[in-house]
């Protein structure tokens, strides 16, 4: 193929998705018109529902069946895209254009191994098959690149034997086992720790350079971007609102909106206004917890086999307390315990060691707001649920059923108000909210039951850089005015530099440094802490 | 890490405890049922002296747990006693009758997969399309239909007015294969037919979840044609989940037959298993009963053995 300045040229594209009831609805993508240059790596930023993952799958041809694309062209390399016949746009994916995807755990069949996936990139492009062993050469040489040191026996591997970031290193080298001239990456780093993202990141780039490859880089976060991409498109509302090379987007945003995007990424606490509440050690703290030993369960064989097998064990005599008032940051990478040691704090996995809670209440809410409510149900349901498994029910008051039901809802009113959700969204469902708001109706769940203390499980890991500061702003404001204590899990050290003010690293298990935030942070006493420091400063320049 | 071997000892010895328990369920449910056997074998008339000389030559006199442990283990030989109503072992009786059940079962089975399989995979493939509408109204009312109304229905269609397969003649597979065969084909399709229905249901319904997968989008990513996509990523994972609703459909089928025996006369382990209550045959009926729920328990092992080699999540933990 003949060299392109521009090997995408995207010609004012508009698309919607029509239905039966409305044929011409809002575009999903409005005019959006833009060129990817030969060998540069270009960022698309914009929040969830900005119209950036529907950019790149049209790119790539794989667009929904009830998207419709009503003008507009994309040319790739000077073919016209659109003007091609499915099958030869098919064989164009995989050969010409490599894609990555958000969500590295599901992306892999579980049930075949990942050398036999990456076989199939190979098998299906007839003309680059070659024989078995030539086949099993290039992939093995393919895992090489892309970091694995032990790249054979990686082949004979099913996903679930792989950590999350070996997944997304064998899916980047799927995308590129045929060099593939563009490669696009719709968030490859947004389910993963910051260790792995930045060097998930270093590979791409080495990639780029030495396979010769176009990137075009999606993300929400602005500030990942830094470093990375050589040029930044800011997408809003289906248009392509501002364009510019990465250092001048980041340093000098002349967009309102972009600038706005700019102070969500990096949490600025002055102009956010995140004022956590001051705490007074000397009070007996909401939560204590100690020598905590838990581990996942062995089938009823392992146990008759080997009766003192203790290393299935995840957390060893983890000891900690929250203090009322308190922000309480837990970090560590992935696979550190984290998730362990709440799922043992809040009573859901068997452990040894005690807990002991100064309350009658915890509140948690975990990572993923979408599978975490029914979605059978409206928001008032799961609202009068919760209060109903508070126990602070209102029935046992006085007064008719037609008042108590009146003062539940104004219950459930003022705590959706508290949490930014008008009365509007009481009828509405949970597939009808965005992340964001989904998350805060998980928190006003827990604040309706009125604990002392919730513990937040990665709340912002599945939401843009918009929502996640809306969030937090949310949650210091609950901190400061209903003085409810948070132990708030996260593996952004960011986030908790901003508003904990007190901080425990989890390693393997342990726990490997605690103390004052800044102290902690400004000097780092384990390898462990170092490290994600290193990884933060490298990935936002902080 | 669990080794392979490892995987299949535990669960045998989980189906080894669940199969005492169950005989030992079946034993109790019998000791407790009031009437004693040998005053309603011997009649009304007889004397004090001779019922008692009877009970001692069954054994019904020793303790319940020295009859329990004889009960086993002969169950384990295949030789649970002598039918009081036949004056025939139980092990012979059963082994008589099993044909027909077995022939039943097994067949209604393989209409099972090779009609709700395809018709599921074509009705998957656009959901919402008039083909697949009209699949699942249809599937809607097969599955509403109880086996006995089914065979009913079938006798009438197939026997009265078409006349195409006789109703009600039996013949042994020693005899005649194809002949067995083809009078088994009617009340086979009977107990199938609801079974088809749910089954359908149930792999379209996975197999659609299947398909909107994010390791499909990978696939397709990787350059897949559609067709293969299907065979080789959708269809394997959604077998996954439907090796035990298979297994429920077996064992369902299993009971569906015994009463559809009754319907077309045919002499199955059903009929055994009514003629050997209504004449308080407990040897036969607690040898019948047993037998069927350990090829149900059996099912159930098979069906895990097979989703474990089917599901390297399960294999290698």
């Amino acid at each position: 193929m003949p060299r392109h300045i521009h090997i995408v040229k995207v010609h004012h594209l508009t698309l919607s998705f029509p239905t039966r009831k409305d044929p011409n609805p809002k575009p999903v993508l409005d005019d959006v018109d833009f060129g990817i240059r030969d060998g540069e790596i270009l960022g698309l930023i914009g929040n969830s529902g900005s119209g950036k993952t529907m950019t790149s799958l049209a790119i790539a041809g794989l667009l929904p069946e009830s998207a419709r694309i009503t003008s507009g062209s994309i040319k790739f390399a000077g073919n016209d895209l659109l003007e091609m016949a499915p099958k030869e746009r098919r064989a164009m994916l995989g050969r010409d254009i490599g894609m990555i995807f958000q969500e590295p755990s599901t992306a892999l069949d579980p049930l075949m191994t990942c050398g036999k996936q990456l076989d199939e990139v190979l098998t299906a492009h007839k003309d680059k098959a070659g024989t078995p062993e030539e086949r099993h050469k290039a992939i093995v040489e393919m895992l090489g690149t892309v970091g694995f040191t032990n790249a054979e026996e990686i082949c004979g591997r099913y996903p679930h034997q792989l950590s999350g970031g070996q997944r997304q290193r064998v899916l980047i080298a799927g995308a590129a086992l045929l060099k593939p001239r563009l490669l696009i990456c719709d968030e490859p780093t947004s389910s993963l720790d910051t260790v792995t993202t930045v060097s998930i990141l270093a590979l791409l780039k080495d990639l780029c350079h030495k396979l010769h490859m176009t990137i075009l880089f999606i993300s929400h976060d602005l500030s990942a971007v830094r470093g990375f991409c050589d040029r930044v498109m800011v997408m809003k509302d289906g248009k392509i609102i501002d364009r510019d090379t990465a250092s001048d987007i980041l340093t000098n945003p002349r967009n309102s909106y972009t600038a706005e995007l700019l102070t969500n990424s990096r949490l600025d606490t002055r102009i956010l206004g995140l004022e956590p509440a001051t705490v007074d050690y000397s009070r007996s703290p909401v939560l204590t917890a100690k020598d905590i030993t838990a581990g996942y369960g062995r089938s009823l064989f392992e146990r008759v086999k080997n009766k003192k097998q203790t290393d299935t064990n995840v957390l060893h005599n983890v000891s900690l307390e929250v203090f009322p008032n308190e922000i309480l940051g837990l970090i560590g990478g992935s696979g550190s315990g984290k998730t362990t040691l709440i799922r043992s704090l809040l009573g859901l996995l068997p452990h040894s060691g005690t807990v002991n809670i100064k309350s009658s209440s915890i509140g948690a809410i975990f990572q993923d707001p979408v599978s975490c409510l029914n979605p059978a149900h409206t928001i008032r349901w799961h609202m009068s649920e919760a209060l109903k498994a508070s126990g602070r029910q209102l029935s046992s008051e006085p007064g008719s059923r037609a008042e108590r039901r009146s003062r539940e809802l104004a219950r459930i009113t003022a705590v959706l108000e508290e949490c930014g959700l008008g009365a509007g969204y009481l009828s509405r469902r949970p597939n009808e909210l965005s992340g964001g708001q989904r998350q805060r109706v998980a928190i006003a769940m827990c604040l309706i039951q009125e604990p002392a203390l919730i513990i937040a499980d990665e709340p912002f890991s599945s939401l843009d850089a918009s929502s996640s500061a809306e969030l937090l702003k949310l949650m210091t404001d609950i901190n400061r005015e209903r003085h409810t204590a948070f132990l708030l899990i996260t593996h952004n050290i960011h986030i908790v530099r901003q508003i904990a003010p007190r901080l425990i690293v989890l390693h393997n298990g342990e726990i490997c440094e605690e103390g004052p935030t800044r102290e902690v942070l400004g000097n780092p006493k384990s390898e462990s802490t170092a490290r994600l420091l290193e990884a933060e400063r490298s990935l936002h320049g902080l | 890490m669990q080794s392979k071997a490892g995987y299949l000892i535990g669960k045998t010895v989980e189906l080894i405890l669940t199969l005492l328990v169950v005989s030992l369920l079946v034993f109790a449910a019998f000791s407790i049922i009031p009437g004693d056997t040998a005053r309603v074998m011997l009649g009304p008339d007889a004397s004090e002296s001779q019922v008692e000389l009877l009970r001692a030559e069954m054994g019904l006199d020793k303790p319940l747990a020295t009859r329990y442990l004889t009960w086993l283990a002969s169950l384990i030989t295949f030789d649970p006693g002598k039918s009081y109503a036949y004056n025939v072992s139980v092990g012979e009786l059963i082994a008589q009758r099993l044909p027909v059940t077995i022939g039943m079962s097994v067949i209604a089975m393989i209409m099972v997969i090779i009609i709700s399989y395809p018709l599921a995979v074509l009705s998957a493939r656009k959901p919402g399309r008039l083909g697949d509408q009209v699949c699942s109204v249809i599937g809607h009312v097969l599955f509403a239909i109880p086996p006995y109304v089914a065979s009913l229905l079938l006798i009438l269609l197939a026997g009265s007015i078409f006349s195409l397969l006789t109703v009600g003649n039996y013949v042994r597979p020693s005899d005649d294969f194809a002949g067995y065969i083809a009078c088994l084909l009617l009340p086979s399709f009977a107990v199938a037919l609801p079974k088809i229905a749910m089954s359908f249901k149930f792999l379209r319904s996975s197999i659609i979840e299947q398909k909107t997968a994010d390791y499909v989008r990978t696939s397709k990513s990787h350059g897949l044609s559609d067709l293969k996509i299907l065979i080789r990523h959708v269809l394997p994972n959604s077998n996954v989940s439907s090796i035990t609703i298979i297994s429920i459909i077996l064992s369902d089928i299993l009971g569906g037959s015994l009463i559809v025996e009754q319907v077309f006369n045919l002499p199955g382990l059903g009929r055994l298993l009514l003629s050997a209550i209504s004449r308080r045959d407990f040897p036969l009926l607690s040898g019948i009963v047993f037998y069927l729920a350990f090829v149900t328990v059996l099912l159930y092992f098979i069906s895990d053995i097979a989703s474990s080699l089917a599901d390297p999540r399960i294999r290698l933990k």
